[in-house]
């Protein structure tokens, strides 16, 4: 598992960095970041058909922090969901694909851009999925600056209330929020001891190691708890581009063509 | 819900006396979300998402301002069967005061994209309403009055979507009038009658999709129009009529009667008080349609 997996983030993070428009897209740290968690979830863990994007016995997965959207349709694309051509319109006038998350794109579930929306509506999905007995489970990826917003809380208090076992939230803690350092602007402490106080089980994994994603799923599976699931997966922004790999820069600043040339080579 | 098992039924810890017998018939359909908005919009959606017809109750300003983005996002943008029941439109609660008042909702829900605006004078058309909500797709947003809103209809009658209801015609001055504060409207409109001056009522019961083209047929034939509403004059069903007006080219003037722009620091006990130190009442009405004239 381990090898194919490996093999295939490192496609999908040339696809993402191929398609970014030079000098316009944004959010590339963020994006690389959760490649993957992404990986993992769409070609290990997710029971979606691409063939059949609303099935209706599928998981649904929802990417919370939206801005992340080029990582999610780059994935979706390898997948199998849309042809990878499409991937070249990625930021670009009267292209199809937009910087966010949108359901125009097949296999996105929910349109997202603001945060702190995912967990909620997720929330809202596995409790139908609870109430009709079905198997199916509700996935988000959400940031862990994204935890500043009280939205989150009240889907994390309903969620341990209800008992939302189908219900499973990874944290991409890649340390950086919008203006700077997580840990200087509402330091969160753990949020593993948080989440446990509200009623849910929580997992800490490092986010680029699909062994340790594919235990803490296991765990969820087997476990009798009856509780929701927080995986909070430690990341590094901009993972894989030596020059982006750590930065709080690589939020806002887009890439040249020169670099972005660079960086295809470097990743051949 | 008795008719759709795919159905369910949301209160953020709110409708107290209202809201037990659907507790009782569908325990297993009727969410309590706790005293979380956001949460309970995002929830809705959620429920939405996966193929349910999802009813939402709640006190206006905590239905509709404090979970704004979530029902712009979540709601409109997916265009989810999501059906919005806010309680309380106006000063219908009374002593509770402005952070219970809901004078801005008209402004902020039209402004949203695949969004349907009821806004029934009485219960009667509430349940139409509510009727007409099973068939229309995309979410909902249904302004109720209180729940000591006076009878205005005695018996349903053919209310069509987006079609504003004649309910007396008139010559050269007409008052469009959207919920319960109708009945004022209609109050005034009597009155005149007695003295053999004819003034048309218009109902507004839907404000989105809006009535432009009964708008524009009235301006193009009266003398005056007063439109009359229990929420702030900028944004409401004043600046609707006043848009199409303005396009319209008709022969009328427009007065605007609703709450000029301040908080409300009198105390009403009623909604039929506080219409009447505003000047919104029949008696108001009447002034200043006599100022005018």
């Amino acid at each position: 598992m381990k090898d194919k997996l490996e093999n295939i983030a490192k496609e999908v993070r040339r696809g993402l960095i191929t398609a970014l428009n030079p000098g316009i897209s944004h959010h590339i740290g963020c994006s690389l970041g959760i490649v993957e968690l992404l990986t993992y979830l769409y070609f290990e863990e997710l029971h979606v058909d691409p063939n059949c994007p609303k099935d209706s016995e599928r998981d649904m997965f929802i990417l919370s922090k939206g801005h992340a959207g080029i990582a999610l349709f780059t994935t979706l694309a390898h997948r199998g969901f849309f042809d990878r051509k499409l991937l070249e319109g990625y930021d670009q006038d009267g292209g199809f694909l937009p910087e966010h998350a949108t359901t125009v794109v097949p296999g996105v579930e929910l349109s997202t851009g603001s945060l702190g929306h995912g967990l909620p509506v997720a929330a809202g999905l596995a409790v139908d999925f609870m109430a009709t007995k079905s198997k199916r489970r509700a996935i988000v990826l959400m940031s862990d600056g994204e935890l500043d917003e009280g939205s989150n809380w009240e889907a994390i208090m309903f969620g341990g209330h209800r008992k939302l076992a189908n219900l499973v939230a990874i944290v991409d803690k890649n340390g950086f929020q919008g203006y700077g350092v997580t840990t200087d602007i509402i330091n969160l402490g753990s949020i593993a001891d948080k989440v446990r106080m509200f009623g849910w089980d929580a997992y800490e994994i490092d986010g680029h190691d699909f062994t340790q994603m594919k235990l803490a799923f296991t765990q969820i599976k087997q476990s009798k708890s009856g509780k929701p699931s927080m995986i909070i997966a430690k990341t590094v922004k901009g993972k894989g581009i030596a020059g982006l790999e750590g930065k709080f820069e690589s939020h806002y600043h887009s890439i040249d063509q020169t670099t972005k040339n660079a960086i295809l080579t470097e990743m051949k | 819900m008795q008719s759709n098992p795919k159905s369910y039924f949301l209160v953020g810890d709110l409708g107290y006396h209202a809201v037990e017998a659907i507790e009782q018939e569908f325990p297993n359909r009727f969410i309590n979300v706790g005293i979380a908005e956001q949460d309970m919009i995002g929830i809705a959606a959620g429920l939405a998402l996966n193929g349910n017809k999802v009813f939402v109750y709640s006190i206006i300003p905590f239905l509709t301002m404090r979970p704004f983005e979530q029902i712009r996002n979540d709601l409109c943008y997916q265009n989810l069967d999501v059906v919005l029941i806010g309680a309380g439109g106006g000063f219908a609660y009374g002593v509770l005061g402005p952070t219970h008042f809901a004078l801005e909702d008209i402004a902020i829900m039209r402004s949203l994209p695949n969004i349907t605006i009821f806004s029934p004078a009485d219960e009667t058309e509430a349940v139409l309403q509510m009727n007409l909500a099973k068939h229309i797709k995309g979410p909902i947003y249904i302004r109720t009055g209180g729940r000591t809103a006076p009878k205005i209809f005695d018996k349903r009658y053919d209310l069509k979507l987006g079609k504003g209801k004649i309910m007396c015609e008139g010559e050269d001055v007409w008052i469009i009038a959207t919920g319960p504060i109708l009945g004022e409207a209609i109050e005034a409109a009597k009155e005149f009658a007695k003295k053999k001056i004819k003034i048309g009522v218009v109902n507004m019961h839907t404000l989105k999709p809006f009535d432009k083209k009964l708008v524009a047929s009235i301006s193009g034939k009266s003398k005056l129009i007063v439109t009359l509403e229990e929420h702030f004059i900028a944004g409401g069903l004043g600046s609707l009529v006043a848009e199409v007006m303005a396009e319209d080219h008709g022969t009328a003037r427009l007065i605007r009667m609703g709450v000029d722009d301040r908080f409300m620091k009198e105390v009403a006990t009623t909604d039929k008080y506080a219409r009447k130190i505003l000047g919104l009442d029949a008696m108001g009405i009447i002034q200043k349609i006599k100022e005018n004239l």
